[in-house]
């Protein structure tokens, strides 16, 4: 049988129960190797630790365990009887945004966890925030320590109401909610004895009940990017990473923003020839009349081909340390391309925390913060709307030592230049 | 043929990712090199390589060279070498050899003189400016908290408390600050999902891997410093059928992951493998 396949990001505040939470899922499920626990045993015996912690099957750096917080994000696959899924847990701490946007953007869904003890805090409304301005629309809440309240409904209940207010503005509407103890283990995988009055779902049924795969790019128009071009003695091979659609042999295909064209003669792997190539797939494309194709142009097909943004404008997540002022100017990565673009107003900030409306129009968005921006291209460069063409329409902006913040487009003022006619 | 092969498609799903990802590499860096161990992940990895540049890899592959590997290891390198026409180039510290470094002496010292030193003794020489490399996060905790792709400053240095973010297949650039990066193309691979694609692809095997009289290697390191586990397998066949069943960690016989806690992220952070 197939399991589907699913990324699963772990959010919320510090301290709120995130590693327990997954070290217990995986304990629960069996999927820890006998020399695993050993060793977490032995390491907590010697540092005069009675009890087990389920924390310290995610936190393996000498730094988290003895700190008791979680610092860098960490993959680890789960299997249920519906999905394969890989957890990510990221660490909650403040400072640790842009690892904890690292781990939301490689997954499909998210758990947000909350402590019934401590209540929504500010890495609560900010985590939650964060992925759904990165796009993400699942989520399960999963309500932590409730063995800390006596397991009582009054306290679920309550927490539950003063989430609702702040995840439905956010557009996470109807969202599930699982009382549990990560620390006892109460409806994580098996279900509570101490929470008769819950439906009786565990967080685990929750999770398969709810999360879906995403949904499949390859009925969209077709849009890959140009990786590299390898040249032979006697042709071209365009390397090119299909994103959507589907490329077919003998179809003419327009690149962007260069506005060449040309026939696909053949789509190489190696030793083999495919017919189709779809999304994911990374292949070389032959081209009927070589031609020079640099990295970072956009394969479409004409009649729904990739088109030169004018302006566009984008939801904006900056990392800490840096600032975004008007007229400033910036390399954008989207796809395979890289291209500076002029800031040319910052149109909102939001306050990450807080979630309230900062200002507008603030001419800079401080570090950390959240805003809608508006860039102009100042070279050639195709980028979509993030809800038509999700992996075009989400990009970085560069810094020195890696990106500094990133984005999703919102909306793309297109050049009505065409592409040079299709044959 | 999703429905009939779900385990091909899943491989299928793998490989392009990985592909994609050397394929970025060789695309944004000037030099970059591949390593190679010859156990079983690093050989899938210049497979891949191969795949990935339609059949010839189209820069060196080193091999660290501790001067105390198992025969059947330099065999393999050798014959494969030829076979897939690779660039070999042999990293070792002699001089440290020389001075009597030993795993009896001090292992966190021999790991690092004569594997991460020999290293950085070569790229320094020939100015790689990415390795890629064969580590998967089921391995071992602390390679469960890599990037795709993780820089390393002058000392060489993996700064795991600040790693800079890598968002969506965005890969980090390369830049002045970074003496080179490590890219690792199979980072979201399983023990089990290398033996399914070497089965699959029909990849030569180091003989080690194979049973002889009731033990097996399961990891390949120096002779020193690995043991082989109980086992009967003999076939790739039997070894698929192992994992499935096995909950006995994949490093069990590397003694350089369990000698001491954190030794390993110790090795790591000074730019072991």
């Amino acid at each position: 049988m197939s399991l589907s396949k699913i990324n699963l990001v772990v959010i919320g505040h510090k301290d709120h129960g995130k590693s327990t939470l997954i070290g217990r899922l995986l304990y629960d499920s069996d999927a820890i190797p006998e020399q695993k626990l050993q060793e977490v045993e032995a390491e907590l015996k010697k540092a005069g630790d009675a009890g087990f912690r389920f924390a310290f099957l995610l936190d393996t750096l000498e730094e988290e365990r003895r700190g008791g917080l979680t610092i860098d994000i960490m993959h680890t696959p789960f299997k249920t009887k519906k999905h394969l899924y890989t957890i990510i847990d990221c660490p909650g701490h403040r400072e640790f945004i842009k690892k904890m946007l690292t781990g939301a953007s490689q997954a499909d869904a998210a758990v947000l966890v909350v402590s019934a003890k401590e209540g929504i805090e500010d890495q609560t409304r900010q985590h939650a925030f964060l992925v759904k301005t990165l796009g993400i629309n699942q989520l399960v809440v999963a309500i932590n320590k409730m063995d800390q309240v006596g397991y009582q409904q009054g306290v679920f209940l309550k927490t539950c109401r003063s989430l609702d207010e702040i995840l439905a503005p956010m557009g996470f509407k109807d969202i599930a909610k699982v009382p549990i103890s990560a620390f006892n283990g109460d409806n994580v995988f098996t279900e509570s004895k101490n929470m008769k009055w819950h439906n009786g779902s565990t967080l685990v049924d929750t999770l398969d009940s709810m999360v879906k795969p995403l949904e499949s790019l390859s009925d969209k128009p077709l849009r890959g990017c140009v990786q590299d071009i390898y040249k032979q003695e006697d042709n071209a091979i365009v390397v090119c990473k299909i994103e959507t659609g589907m490329l077919e042999t003998g179809k003419t295909v327009c690149f962007s923003p260069s506005g060449k064209t040309g026939v696909i003669k053949a789509i190489e792997a190696f030793g083999t020839r495919l017919k189709k190539a779809k999304p994911g797939d990374s292949v070389g494309l032959v081209l009927e009349e070589a031609q020079d194709i640099p990295r970072g142009e956009v394969v479409s097909y004409p009649e729904s081909r990739a088109k030169r943004a004018r302006t566009f404008t984008a939801n904006i997540i900056l990392f800490s340390d840096v600032e975004m002022r008007n007229g400033d100017v910036c390399v954008v990565r989207c796809g395979t391309a890289e291209r500076k673009c002029r800031v040319e107003a910052i149109l909102t900030e939001i306050d990450p925390v807080k979630l309230t409306i900062r200002a507008t129009s603030p001419r800079v968005l401080m570090g950390g913060g959240v805003g809608e921006a508006k860039f102009l291209p100042l070279e050639p460069l195709c980028i979509e709307r993030h809800s038509d063409f999700p992996p075009l329409g989400r990009f970085v902006i560069e810094g020195k030592k890696g990106p500094v913040g990133t984005g999703i487009v919102l909306n793309v003022e297109q050049d009505e230049v065409p592409c040079a006619e299709a044959a | 043929m999703s429905v009939s092969d779900p385990v091909g498609t899943y491989l299928e799903e793998l490989e392009k990712k990985s592909i994609a990802i050397i394929r970025e590499a060789k695309a944004q860096f000037k030099n970059p090199a591949a390593l190679w161990s010859t156990g079983k992940d690093s050989t899938a990895i210049i497979w891949l390589c191969r795949k990935a540049f339609f059949g010839k890899v189209p820069f060196p592959v080193i091999h660290i060279d501790t001067g105390c590997k198992f025969p059947e290891i330099y065999e393999f390198r050798d014959r494969l070498a030829k076979e897939w026409g690779l660039n070999l180039m042999v990293a070792k510290n002699e001089e440290a050899m020389k001075t009597g470094v030993s795993p009896q002496r001090d292992r966190f010292e021999c790991c690092t003189l004569l594997k991460t030193q020999a290293l950085k003794n070569l790229l320094e020489k020939e100015k790689y400016d990415a390795l890629i490399l064969a580590i998967r996060r089921d391995e071992h905790g602390i390679r469960a908290k890599e990037r795709y792709y993780s820089p390393r400053d002058e000392d060489f240095k993996w700064n795991y408390e600040d790693q800079p973010a890598e968002m969506w297949d965005l890969y980090v650039k390369p830049s002045e600050d970074f003496t080179h990066m490590r890219v690792h193309p199979i980072l979201h691979w399983t023990e089990l999902n290398v033996w399914q694609y070497v089965k699959r692809e029909g990849l030569p095997v180091n003989p080690l891997y194979f049973a002889k009289n009731g033990k097996r290697y399961r990891s390949l390191g120096c002779q020193p410093c690995t043991v082989p586990i109980s086992s009967n397998a003999q076939t790739i066949d039997e070894i698929v059928k192992e994992l499935e069943t096995s909950k006995i960690p994949e490093r069990a016989g590397r003694a350089q992951d369990k000698e001491k806690a954190y030794m390993m992220q110790k090795l790591r952070s000074l730019g072991y493998m």
